[in-house]
């Protein structure tokens, strides 16, 4: 299996490697832009809970793919490591996230957020 | 690869109360009737052995640089066991009255103790960011844990959703970190980041966003809009908990992060923690003013003291981080001993939260009477109780920075949080009396003894805390 | 040039759809949204090299997470039409702080660069030889032991958690019980009566069955036998 990830040590120093087949400012670009529409959707969706954990999601997603991209590009494979360890809180995130959402829901009857007048915020 | 050894046997501690909180967890699934008086002192028991095998075991760098044990970590965690061993005998009683009888409850308080423990170990970015995550999951589900409460859940959703995104920014921050230096352990970091000019905007930004993460977890002001919500929110046992141990690992985490492998660009750092602390002080005691509810008000004044506390981490030096660790362990008792006085406030089978159900409490009940007035009077800085001389070694660190602005404002909100820590007891000495509390329970006063004894007659033997703590923030500046 | 092409591909994909989970007007639909999402990451990950992660997004994300987003979507009866108001309201304000954020990370990103003792502070540098999964494996299970041995414990506090918070045993659910269903003769459950031919229930005396088990309410056609009741469980 050819290992496209792979670069020889020295080369990654000058920024874009051509082992990632596009220069790692491209990874980033697109980590940065999920980044902020992760964050962007948590402002925008407040009254939407469920779209709130999506976007956490997606906020994860963009620093897995920094993190592969870092990984890649210095040869080093601590990155991808970590990245694993996110997606695993990711998923127990989520599922503890959904499990507050869900008795929110029963006690309220509505998952908004924003009208919480229970307590002033 | 830094030639350090697995050394497995320097995580014993963790080990042990991991295994201890399944082996508990076990006990409660499998025993049919209500195991969870039983259930919380196993968990005890259980801190004590932690305890135990973190005095005893020796000090070093283990899991190929994943993992450190040295004083530093062992005050942190000594602390941090003692907050949440007091934390679960405080949530005894509330909770078989609130029908929040369940033993998963100590239960998660364990492994969210053990995700502390990790986090005073930490030696990596990872192992930082784990440890993190272990603490604030349990601490989420414990937050919403009285679930036919409209209250609770909405507590633990407004937590769970300003945390998961602030371990989002710390993440992304590793990343950076990572990206920029090529490692993740705080020895290589410090190599790395050891010439400031190599300093890139990536890696100043990767630091900002770490930085923010854990200014998250300690509730400093700009990122404390929850803490206020979720103490309210959250049953009170449970605001007792994380308002003491989560913060003290945080906190200690944040000295190490910033003393370790970014110790060498306090220059970056300086302005963001004052900044940071600066802003907390000031709102911890201008917003508490107007407060009526009295979970409120400890939020208030938590995110005063986490701003006290990084005036420490400031001024950057040995004698700052021993201000910050004498800091902590005054915070740790005087708030849970006050924490145990506010559950105490029940009436006909209800809990009160409000200021005003304390009014005229010094003719019904003198002893907790006179313990809130000593907790009271500690946090507002008033000699001699613990409190005062937590905030003597605060400000003589910065002082001797010559960070003179930075403990003026410190004294001088002080003063203005004096005001409102005053009212508290002006209420209780001097108020019309009202209606009688039910009697207290054991386990409570036990609690808010020890803490007020501790806070009273801390001055009269404060050495061996000091010089430990001056060990420990030594074992950072090797 | 095919691996850039892909790499723009698979990108521009990813990036539409995470915008479309953000602003969906269906919940529904940003789930699916996501997965999308989640699937064109998993190609840039490919692209990248890190073949073991890109499966695992794919196995554990699609296969898991969002499923269970899915799951909890549908089974909260909720008006979506209401949750949208406010989107409009809010959206100039967030574009342009979302807009501005995105630029000062471009700057910051666009100039990146290592530390010069990067390449020198590697922990585990990547072995030409072996595939990615084998490399990785050798890793978690040894160096990184004791980080995978705590998110074993995140799972289990994701686990308690979620019972904890969810699970509701009411006392309604009927449980079977092996023991009491094998323990149980005919004896406990079959009564033999003799009826007078022309004569009702009532006058018998039987109105209801004798078995001691509590039977649900709306049993009121009491009928000559109440044998068979017991033996459910068997089938």
């Amino acid at each position: 299996m050819p290992m496209r990830g792979m670069i020889m040590p020295g080369t990654a120093m000058g920024g874009t490697t051509d082992m990632l087949a596009v220069g790692l400012f491209h990874y980033l670009f697109v980590g940065a832009l999920l980044l902020v529409l992760g964050i962007f959707g948590i402002f925008l969706n407040r009254k939407n809970v469920i779209v709130i954990l999506m976007s956490i999601e997606l906020i994860l997603l963009a620093v897995n793919i920094n993190l592969v991209a870092f990984s890649a590009a210095l040869g080093d494979l601590v990155g991808q490591v970590m990245a694993m360890f996110v997606l695993t809180v990711a998923a127990a995130e989520a599922a503890i996230g959904l499990a507050i959402v869900v008795i929110y829901f029963r006690n309220r009857g509505s998952i908004e957020v924003e009208d919480v007048t229970l307590m002033k915020g | 690869m830094s030639g350090t050894s697995m050394n497995w046997v320097l995580a014993l501690p963790e080990i042990a109360l991991s295994v201890c909180g399944m082996g508990i967890l076990l006990v409660g699934v499998l025993q049919r009737r209500d195991t969870f008086r039983f259930c919380s002192m196993l968990t005890v028991g259980a801190f004590l052995l932690a305890a135990v095998l973190v005095i005893s075991t020796g000090q070093g760098v283990g899991y190929r640089g994943l993992f450190t044990d040295d004083a530093f970590s062992a005050f942190v965690k000594l602390l941090v066991l003692a907050a949440a061993a007091l934390g679960v005998v405080v949530s005894l009683d509330y909770n078989e009255h609130a029908n929040l009888r369940r033993f998963e409850f100590p239960v998660l308080v364990l492994f969210s103790t053990v995700g502390m423990m990790l986090m005073a170990s930490a030696n990596n970015l990872m192992t930082l960011y784990m440890g993190v995550e272990l603490m604030s999951l349990s601490i989420y589900v414990l937050a919403a844990f009285a679930r036919d409460e409209l209250r609770s859940s909405e507590a633990g959703l407004k937590y769970f959703v300003l945390g998961a995104l602030a371990s989002g920014l710390l993440l992304y921050g590793i990343s950076l970190v990572y990206g920029f230096s090529g490692g993740m352990g705080f020895t290589e970091l410090a190599k790395a980041l050891a010439d400031p000019a190599h300093v890139s905007p990536g890696l100043v930004v990767g630091i900002v966003f770490v930085v923010a993460g854990l200014a998250f977890k300690i509730s400093a002001v700009p990122f404390h809009m929850w803490t206020p919500d979720v103490y309210e929110g959250a049953p009170t046992p449970v605001t007792a908990f994380m308002g003491t141990a989560p913060k003290v690992a945080a906190m200690a985490l944040l000295v190490r992060v910033m003393a370790a492998p970014f110790g060498h660009l306090l220059g970056e750092w300086q302005q963001l923690i004052v900044l940071v602390s600066v802003a907390s002080m000031l709102l911890g005691s201008l917003a508490a003013i107007g407060q009526r509810n009295i979970k409120r008000l400890m939020a208030y004044s938590s995110i005063g003291h986490m701003g006290y506390a990084l005036i420490g981490l400031a001024a950057g030096t040995q004698a700052g981080i021993r201000g910050v660790l004498v800091y902590l362990v005054t915070y740790v008792f005087m708030n849970i001993g006050t924490f145990a006085l506010i559950l105490a406030m029940r009436r006909r089978g209800r809990m009160v939260e409000g200021i005003a159900d304390l009014s005229g409490l010094a003719r019904r009940d003198p002893a907790m009477a006179l313990g809130l007035a000593v907790f009271m009077f500690s946090m507002a800085g008033i000699p001699p109780f613990s409190g005062f001389w937590g905030k003597y070694f605060i400000f003589t660190a910065a002082v001797q920075q010559g960070m003179w602005a930075l403990a003026v404002i410190g004294v001088l909100t002080s003063v203005i949080g004096a005001f409102y820590y005053i009212r508290i007891i002006k209420v209780m000495y001097f108020d019309t009396e009202g209606e009688a509390f039910e009697a207290r329970p054991a386990s409570l006063s036990f609690v808010a003894a020890a803490g007020g004894i501790f806070t009273t007659f801390f001055f009269v033997f404060p050495a061996p805390l000091v010089a430990a703590a001056e060990l420990a923030a030594k074992a950072l500046f090797r | 040039m095919i691996a850039a092409l892909a790499f723009y591909v698979f990108a521009a994909i990813l990036l539409v759809s995470a915008g479309m989970v953000v602003s969906a007007r269906n919940p529904v639909h940003s789930v699916l949204f996501l997965i999308l999402a989640f699937f064109n990451a998993a190609a840039l990950f490919l692209l990248a090299g890190a073949e073991f992660l890109a499966m695992i997004l794919v196995i554990v994300y699609v296969g898991a997470v969002a499923v269970l987003f899915l799951f909890v979507v549908m089974m909260l009866d909720i008006n979506f039409a209401q949750l949208r108001e406010g989107f409009q309201r809010y959206l100039p304000v967030g574009a342009t702080i979302g807009v501005v954020l995105l630029a000062e990370l471009v700057v910051v990103l666009g100039g990146w660069r290592f530390a010069p003792e990067a390449t020198s502070l590697r922990f585990a540098p990547t072995q030409a030889g072996l595939h990615n999964t084998a490399q990785l494996g050798r890793l978690i299970y040894t160096d990184y032991i004791l980080l995978f041995q705590a998110s074993g414990l995140i799972l289990l506090v994701a686990m308690i958690g979620a019972i904890v918070l969810t699970l509701r045993d009411k006392g309604a659910s009927r449980r079977q019980s092996i023991a009491r269903q094998v323990a149980r003769g005919p004896a406990d459950t079959l009564v033999m009566v003799d009826v007078r031919s022309g004569a009702g229930v009532g006058e018998i005396g039987i109105l209801r069955p004798l078995v001691d088990e509590p039977e649900p309410a709306g049993d009121a056609h009491a009928g000559h036998d109440h044998a068979g009741h017991g033996h459910g469980g068997h089938h």
